[in-house]
């Protein structure tokens, strides 16, 4: 198939237009629809894993056409090592959290709309090779996140849901700027990103730190790096649990792969330069979110913070500039969409039953519920980096990397660690361990649904944790390729 | 045998899997007995290891890998690498884990989790052994922290109790301390020494600065230290241990006191060779181990908790071997570790026997126990005198020869490892006495005490037995200096590195020093070693036996009241526990804080604050658009207005009147036509 | 008689007719008014054809044009008259006051 990524990309809009062909009642109609399409969407995502040349660190299943040629705007995708992994994570949880959104009553149509919408928006980020596609893409998630937590979300989700738009959009609009610039700069004037990338060494120092901060800024929020990670507590506590998976799991890596993809690829000398003020970043991130996570009863808000200190990772892996710290980010990356995923599916899982995440509320579950129980230990240990799972795979090759050049506060941010498993283990003592709240003794364990919805998560966790194998295989000559085209300037 | 090695730490894993996912959970759970059939295997297997290394027969060390992963250009293996300690350690661990799961079947009867325990503690099995064969750094921290967490299932094992589910959580997080070292360690090591893999590391070590210079080799060895200090329960990471004591008492045998909290000695021993590289590093692990041992047996002379006066037992044996690893006497310390796991783990199941008869673990409310529990009472005796020293019981080989190289390093120190000698013996008799010894204090519990049931008590025999023999036969045929002699890879090291052009004389004073250090192991030592410490376990005993073998306790409360701080010091184990505690607060201090500057400097003065400014910057253009720009509007308006209010006067509706304007417009046209012309 | 005899019927009829529109308060009387001033039309043009164009017939054809408009529009007109008269029982023109504000 040559239109393999146009496929997976677009599927999902098509699922969603026939969602709006269907009378709203139907709602099994729709939940039909919508994960038929979100499957497929996988289901050829896995197709294009098995096309993939893992040995190559080329662009792959290449599709070109002309879109606006007057501007120079072409309809460009492509994946390498560093987009697949991506790719398939989004069509995973995707999938995932639509089995999980089952349970959502309230204006099932346009929810499901919406959810399939943000499905394409975020594919096309990863598959897009062309800066305007991909600046087209990268706002179209914008819209029905807006709608998603702003409509389905919890008591204070109107000013969630405006905070986390125009947060974002705040950041894509220096985006914006930078594209233009890097669009003007060039000669013939191009959008497409692998041009751009060559292009570099013609351009000055002055001049790359500044577009440089200008991408910055729009990744950054996403990341989120501190300290413009503010949004996410409030965005994530609002946001209805299948949109929080989709959130953390998938809306952050944009960041992530914003910053290899552009900014160290496209500016390495702005990179460069970042760097020093990127490592401090990073421990802030890991340390300081950490500690604001240490301080949390909600439940929710807690694995929210752990967020921006796993992303701190990533970020610390970044900083290092070596094929393991490289490594260990986009591992980060999707260990983060498994695990984390997983922890707000089963936050939710609670909070469906017991309508509150306050941890204190609760207690000595553990032999009440040992389904939920088992899955909820296991992946809260995954997330405070147990060997063994695929957290620590990620966490530890981040730390390698970044060891090499940043002794100091690559030490530091081990600190990260131990907050990380203090705060985790807390919250296991209060809502699993002691004696049961009498008030839960009705409380149901987790329904097939449910468990189909988080139990691919854990397995993957397991599975990479114990056999990384698979994912590092796949980014690493892509990953090789970008260190070694780039080892002059950050020599 | 030896190529299949790597099935002994898969097998239980493989049983622990089954055990979660298969069979029926229940008080009468038969699936327990896949567990103990697999580990019996596993120590089949592990003894015929054993006994061909012993013989000869095996060619060690050996070493196979395969391929894990890849990163940037570095490849990662999974491998075994089994040397002479790592043989003693794979049957050690087996025995005691085949022993403990024997003992379980009775002692967990009827425990709702009765299959789930078995999972864990298979799991917790599968972690050590892993340790033990690992050839890999990584690895090995992998099954480290594995082992961190069935631990903390363990502990937590009866986790509806609040004890338990506390203490399972500080186990974790105070081991997790320590672990930051390891994992801070492995940082250094990877970015010098580009590898985690044993045997190449071994060898890259021995080259010097050319991979890991002086500095960088004693920063990984004080980071490895630091983790094996939390692992091993060290000075002053030791806290743990004793609350650990809430879990299940086997758990107690298997994990806190043979296995688990070993492998930081183990850890040391396997990386020894970064140490002989570093004379800090090698004089920390020295003191950090004098300073623990000497401490914990202090604290042990005041408890009444049977389990709590075995737990510091250990923190303060394990010191010993700490200290032992520290001096050079890398086979001291390996004997010391293998014939403690023995005695220390019939003290703790013999321990459980008692606290299965009676249900109590304070030696207050026992007493007089001798009667009606012989093989208990005979089995703890013997472990006890293995554990004081005496003579021809597998400890006094051991602590002979760890005094041996203690003495050798610096007298001073032997001197205060012979004190602390003392106070062993004294506290370890002191816990024979109160427990068996004397009348019945409550006889209550005492009517109901009873004598365990076989399953409990031929453990008990087969770990007597190799208490008593195991010392004399590893002594004897000179399998300490055959089994846990240094291997000869330092020299072999040395040669090379002298070859090394660029590193040639660092890297040659490294290994001269590591060689010396190897050599600093005299073959014979005083004469007046042996009396010496058969007379501090006479001193030892025989105030014990003043003060408590009556079982009239005057003496004893006399003299606590004469020395009232200093119980209440050792009471509140030197005030470690506040200060730990008093640093939780401080973390908890600092995590509110940070949230305060969070929620109210970042987001609101950082990101609310800038949509406020864009508000106001909003008001403020509101006003101007609402005076100005929309006055013009309005004022056009207002003029259209009085216009049309002014003209409606001539607009009555009446249709004449229109019509009489037409006609007059008309008539003034025609008029004007008319006139033009 | 010559052209202005006719101009001059014509031109005293259309006064009378405007003459009538414009002061009587009967909406019938204003039509009557309305209808003598299409006929003054009607004389001009059919004198203007006599007169100026002999041969051609188009002023008399337009002047029968306008008769069947002015019959068409004088039924309009009255059965409007008579629909106000059902509504509000007047047919004094000055009384339509309906659209008033």
């Amino acid at each position: 198939m040559t239109n393999l990524l146009t496929l997976i990309t677009f599927v999902p809009l098509f699922g969603a237009l026939a969602i709006l062909a269907v009378p709203k009642e139907k709602t099994k109609a729709i939940h039909a629809i919508g994960l038929i399409a979100a499957a497929i969407s996988f289901v050829l995502s896995l197709l294009a894993l098995g096309q993939f040349d893992k040995a190559s660190s080329a662009m792959q299943l290449v599709e070109k056409a002309a879109w606006i040629p007057s501007f120079g705007v072409n309809y460009h995708l492509g994946i390498d090592g560093l987009s697949l992994p991506m790719v398939l994570l989004t069509t995973l949880l995707t999938l995932v959290s639509l089995i999980f959104s089952m349970s959502v009553e309230n204006r099932v149509k346009e929810y499901w709309f919406w959810f399939l919408v943000l499905d394409v928006g975020m594919l096309g980020v990863f598959v897009s090779l062309d800066f305007f596609l991909f600046y087209v893409f990268w706002e179209l998630t914008l819209v029905p996140m807006y709608f998603l937590i702003g409509i389905w979300g919890g008591p204070k989700k109107e000013f969630a849901a405006i905070k986390f738009f125009l947060y974002t959009l705040f950041g894509s609009v220096f985006m914006l700027l930078g594209i233009l610039a890097l669009y003007f700069t060039s000669t013939p004037h191009t959008f497409d990103i692998t041009e751009l990338m060559k292009l570099h060494p013609g351009w000055s120092e002055s001049f790359q730190i500044t577009l440089f901060i200008a991408f910055y800024l729009g990744f950054a929020i996403k990341v989120p790096a501190f300290p413009f990670h503010t949004w996410l507590p409030l965005a994530h506590v609002e946001a209805p649990t299948a949109v929080s998976v989709i959130l953390a799991g998938v809306l952050l890596k944009m960041g992530g792969y914003g910053l290899l993809r552009v900014s160290y690829s496209v500016l390495p000398l702005g990179f460069k330069w970042f760097l020093p003020i990127l490592i401090v970043i990073a421990f802030i991130n890991i340390v300081y979110g950490a500690l604001c996570a240490m301080a949390q009863t909600d439940m929710k808000k807690m694995v929210a913070y752990s967020s921006v200190n796993h992303m701190g990772y990533c970020l610390l892996g970044l900083a290092g500039v070596t094929a393991t710290g490289f490594n260990g980010a986009v591992m980060q990356m999707v260990a983060h969409g498994l695990v984390t995923g997983a922890l707000f599916l089963l936050v939710g899982v609670i909070y469906d039953r017991a309508h509150t995440r306050d941890m204190s509320a609760f207690g000595g579950l553990g032999a009440k519920l040992p389904i939920y129980t088992a899955l909820m230990t296991v992946t809260v240990f995954a997330s405070l980096g147990l060997p063994g799972l695929a957290g620590f795979v990620g966490e530890f090759l981040c730390f390698l990397g970044a060891f090499q050049r940043f002794k100091l506060f690559t030490a530091l941010s081990v600190l990260g660690i131990l907050v990380t498993a203090a705060f985790f283990l807390r919250m296991i003592q209060k809502v699993f361990l002691g004696p049961l709240n009498q008030k839960w003794a009705n409380l149901e364990d987790m329904s097939w649904r449910e468990i189909i919805a988080v139990a691919p998560l854990t397995a993957l966790t397991v599975y990479l944790g114990v056999w990384p194998r698979p994912a590092l295989d796949l980014m690493n000559p892509t990953i090789n390729n970008m260190i070694q085209s780039l080892a002059a300037v950050f020599k | 045998m030896l190529e299949h090695v790597y099935l002994i730490p898969l097998l239980p894993l493989a049983a622990a899997v089954t055990l979660v996912f298969l069979g029926k959970e229940g008080p009468h759970s038969k699936m327990p007995f896949l567990s103990v059939a697999t580990m019996g295997w596993c120590l089949l297997q592990s003894s015929a290891i054993l006994w061909s290394a012993m013989t000869g027969a095996a060619h060690l060390p050996y070493a196979a890998s395969m391929p894990w992963f890849e990163f940037g250009e570095y490849p990662m293996s999974l491998g075994v690498l089994i040397d002479g300690p790592a043989a003693m350690m794979l049957f050690v661990v087996t025995l005691v884990s085949f022993l403990m799961q024997v003992y379980s079947i009775a002692y967990m009867h009827g425990d709702p989790r009765f299959k789930r325990y078995f999972a864990y503690v298979s799991f917790f099995t599968a972690s050590m052994l892993g340790l033990v064969v690992s050839s890999n750094l990584l690895v090995v921290f992998s099954c480290w922290e594995l082992m961190g967490v069935s631990s903390y299932l363990l502990i937590g094992f009866w986790f509806e109790k609040p004890g338990p589910a506390y203490a399972s959580k500080k186990a974790f997080i105070t081991t997790k301390v320590g672990d930051l070292g390891f994992y801070l360690g492995m940082l250094i090591i990877f970015a010098y020494a580009g590898t985690f893999d044993l045997t190449m590391l071994r060898e890259r070590v021995a080259m010097g600065a050319a991979y890991l210079p002086a500095h960088a080799a004693t920063a990984a060895g004080l980071c490895l230290l630091f983790g094996a200090v939390g692992k091993s329960a060290q000075w002053p990471l030791f806290i743990w241990l004793p609350d650990a004591m809430e879990g299940p008492t086997p758990v107690s045998a298997l994990i806190h006191a043979a296995t688990m909290v070993a492998a930081g000695i183990y850890l040391v021993a396997r990386t020894y060779f970064i140490y002989q590289a570093s004379p800090l590093a090698m004089d920390a692990v020295a003191w950090i181990g004098l300073v623990t041992a000497f401490m914990a047996a202090s604290m042990a002379l005041v408890s009444y908790d049977i389990k709590r006066v075995l737990a510091f037992s250990t923190v303060s044996q394990l010191g010993y071997m700490m200290l032992a690893l520290g001096v050079g006497g890398y086979s001291a310390g390996l004997f010391h570790l293998t014939t403690h796991a023995f005695f220390k783990a019939l003290l703790f199941l013999g321990a459980g026997s008692v606290i299965h008869s009676v249900h109590s673990n304070d030696m207050r409310e026992m007493g007089g126990l001798s009667k009606k529990m012989i093989v208990t009472f005979a089995t703890m005796t013997i472990a006890t005198l293995a554990i004081a020293g005496f003579p021809f019981s597998s400890g006094y080989y051991s602590k002979e020869a760890v005094l041996g190289a203690v003495y050798a390093h610096s007298p001073a120190m032997w001197a205060a490892a012979l004190f602390t000698a003392a106070m062993t013996t004294f506290y370890m008799f002191r816990l024979i006495f109160m427990t068996f010894l004397g009348e019945a204090r409550d006889h209550e519990k005492e009517h109901h005490a009873h004598e365990s049931p076989a399953l409990m008590t031929i453990p008990l025999c087969v770990l007597a037995v190799l208490s008593v023999c195991s010392g004399w036969i590893l002594e004897h045929f000179g399998l300490v200096e055959h089994l846990f002699g240094l291997p000869s890879a330092v020299v072999h090291g040395a040669e090379h590195a002298a070859k090394a052009v660029e590193a040639a004389g660092a890297a040659a004073e490294h290994g001269a020093a590591a060689a010396n250090h190897a050599a600093g192991h005299p073959a014979s030592h005083p004469a007046f070693l042996v009396p010496a410490a058969l007379s501090a376990f006479a001193a030892g005993l025989g105030i014990s036996w003043k003060l408590y073998a009556s079982g009239d306790f005057t003496t004893a409360t006399k003299i606590k009241q004469t020395f009232g701080p200093v119980f209440t010091l050792l009471e509140k184990r030197y005030y470690f526990d506040d200060f730990f505690l008093f640093l939780v607060d401080l973390s908890d201090r600092l995590a509110a804080a940070c949230f305060w500057v969070d929620a109210n400097i970042v987001d609101r003065i950082f990101v609310d604050g800038w949509g406020l400014v864009t508000i106001l910057l909003a008001e403020i253009e509101n006003f101007i658009d609402a005076v100005f720009v929309d006055g013009l509007v309005d004022a056009s308006g207002w003029v259209s207005r009085q216009a049309g209010a002014g003209l409606r006067t001539l607009v009555t509706g009446q249709v004449q009147e229109y019509l009489l304007y037409v006609a007059l417009a008309v008539s003034v046209f025609i008029i004007q036509m008319l006139t033009m012309r | 008689m010559t052209l202005y005899h006719y101009l001059a019927v014509s031109a005293a009829l259309f006064c009378i007719g405007i003459f009538g529109a414009l002061t009587r308060r009967n909406v019938i009387g204003i039509l009557m008014g309305i209808e003598l001033m299409f006929n003054a039309a009607n004389i001009n043009l059919a004198a203007f054809n006599r007169f100026l164009h002999p041969n051609a017939v188009v002023g008399q054809s337009v002047s029968l044009f306008i008769i069947t408009v002015a019959a068409a529009e004088v039924v309009v007109g009255l059965a409007l008259v008579l629909a106000i008269y059902r509504n509000i029982q007047t047919i004094y023109a000055e009384d339509y006051n309906l659209l008033k504000g």
